[in-house]
């Protein structure tokens, strides 16, 4: 082909100012790069093409690179030359450059409402998490009340036992300390010597308080009877009740001579049966 | 204040993909005139031309990644953007109200003959005017308008290689008053 005709035939002119069609743009590319003339006429063409646009130059509106900086401040890098930069263009940058200058103003303010967006999302999730663990901490905490609630309900019950055992044993020293009060201990019966009871018998009240040093522990259809030797004949002094734990207030006795603990059915019986007797002791005088 | 600095147009555009604030100004100081003469050549309007301007910098600093050196000069990348804008602008619904009236008068190809386009005419458009009418017409409409060659055919009721033909012819001429 002759070059000098191609040169001459504006086909350069029309690819430069963008006047050429895909086709035409290719074609003029594909010779630039087999003919340096070419080439060089197209450098030539852009260089006077821009020579004569800097010879017309008009100065913008003063405002304008103002506006500029403003709007794309978010899209410079910080200024740190040594560092290699990569593709910095997000999504959102290849989206604005379809955009019409009106619209894209309002795509760089977005940023603020994107940045609040996630830190609301981020806030959220942290709320989120938070709730659940502190619902968790609650859960465990409300668990602890009700254990500690129950625990405590056993202590004021635990406590008024006690009170009352107390009061019950302070009644007991008290009465057994009255200078009315004769002591008798009563030894087990043969066969039965580590069995041992005692009466405390007022002989002005003629009150009987019976403790049951070593007595075993009875079936529960069975039950200790205390007697007591009135002019010879036994004389019910009333049952050991199994809710007795220390010393147990029995029935009032006239005139003992001794008294003795049998075992018997439960409720007791009207005359001992002496082949259950448990332990006896005489009253000195 | 910056020192002043001088960037060859190969490391212009490479500070320029590095996203570097200072490149972006120097781009602006450097080539915002010449670019805006280009724009006014399109829209006339200065307050307009002002607005794609700052539109065609955006574009610009946004596409930067899709100039090739290879293919050509950086201003000549960036003159064909601006041409763009400013067609674009020119051809939007709005611009076409505002500018109704004037188009009628102005159009270069409407009255055919002694069109009068007024102190507006500047920059590549002055020189366009030096060509004769026959060629003006047709590069007014391909380069000012963003007509294509067959619809350029269309509003002249020419056949397309004859536009094809003058339009080129147009532009061999157009290099030769640009270089006097």
């Amino acid at each position: 082909m002759n070059i000098d005709n191609y040169i001459s035939s504006g086909a350069i002119e029309s690819y430069v100012l963008g006047l050429a069609n895909a086709q035409e743009a290719a074609e003029v590319q594909q010779l630039s790069l087999q003919y340096p003339e070419i080439k060089q006429a197209i450098a030539n063409f852009e260089a006077s093409l821009e020579a004569a646009a800097f010879a017309n130059a008009i100065t913008p509106a003063a405002s304008i690179k103002q506006k500029l900086m403003f709007a794309l401040q978010d899209e410079f890098v910080a200024p740190v030359v040594s560092l290699p930069k990569t593709d910095v263009i997000t999504d959102a940058t290849v989206e604005a450059i379809e955009e019409p200058l009106v619209k894209t103003a309002v795509v760089r303010k977005m940023n603020p409402l994107r940045f609040v967006a996630a830190a609301s999302v981020i806030l959220l999730v942290i709320s989120g998490g938070l709730n659940v663990f502190i619902y968790s901490k609650y859960t465990e905490a409300n668990e602890q009340v009700t254990a500690l609630l129950s625990e405590k309900s056993t202590l004021t019950a635990d406590n008024k036992t006690m009170q009352a055992k107390y009061t019950d044993i302070f009644a007991s020293v008290e009465a057994l300390s009255d200078t009315n009060i004769i002591k008798v201990s009563m030894k087990g019966a043969p066969g039965k010597e580590s069995n041992l009871a005692t009466v405390f018998w007022n002989s002005r009240t003629k009150d009987v308080y019976l403790y049951a040093n070593n007595l075993p522990k009875t079936s529960s259809d069975k039950q200790y009877q205390l007697w007591a030797l009135v002019d010879g004949k036994p004389v019910d002094a009333g049952m050991l009740s199994a809710d007795c734990n220390g010393v147990c207030k029995l029935k009032n006795i006239v005139g003992a001579g001794a008294f003795a603990i049998t075992l018997e059915k439960k409720g007791g019986s009207p005359t001992p049966d002496l082949t259950q007797l448990q332990v006896i002791g005489n009253v000195k005088a | 204040m910056e020192a002043v600095t001088k960037y060859s147009e190969s490391e212009l555009v490479l500070l320029l993909k590095q996203r570097q604030q200072s490149a972006f100004s120097y781009l602006y100081d450097n080539y915002s005139g010449a670019l805006l003469s280009v724009i006014v050549g399109v829209v006339t309007d200065t307050e307009l031309a002002n607005d794609v301007l700052q539109e065609v910098f955006i574009k610009i600093w946004r596409q930067i990644e899709s100039y090739d050196d290879a293919k050509g000069r950086l201003f000549t990348w960036m003159l064909n953007v601006a041409r763009n804008a400013s067609i674009d602008t020119v051809r939007s619904k709005g611009y076409q109200n505002s500018q109704q009236n004037r188009e009628l008068t102005e159009a270069t190809y409407d009255a055919g003959g002694t069109t009068q386009i007024q102190t507006d005419q500047m920059g590549l458009r002055k020189v366009v005017h030096q060509l004769k009418e026959d060629y003006k017409v047709l590069v007014e409409l391909a380069y000012f308008q963003g007509f294509t060659q067959d619809e350029i055919s269309k509003i002249l009721n020419i056949p397309l290689g004859t536009v094809k033909t003058r339009l080129r012819t147009a532009l061999i001429q157009l290099r030769t008053v640009i270089k006097q």
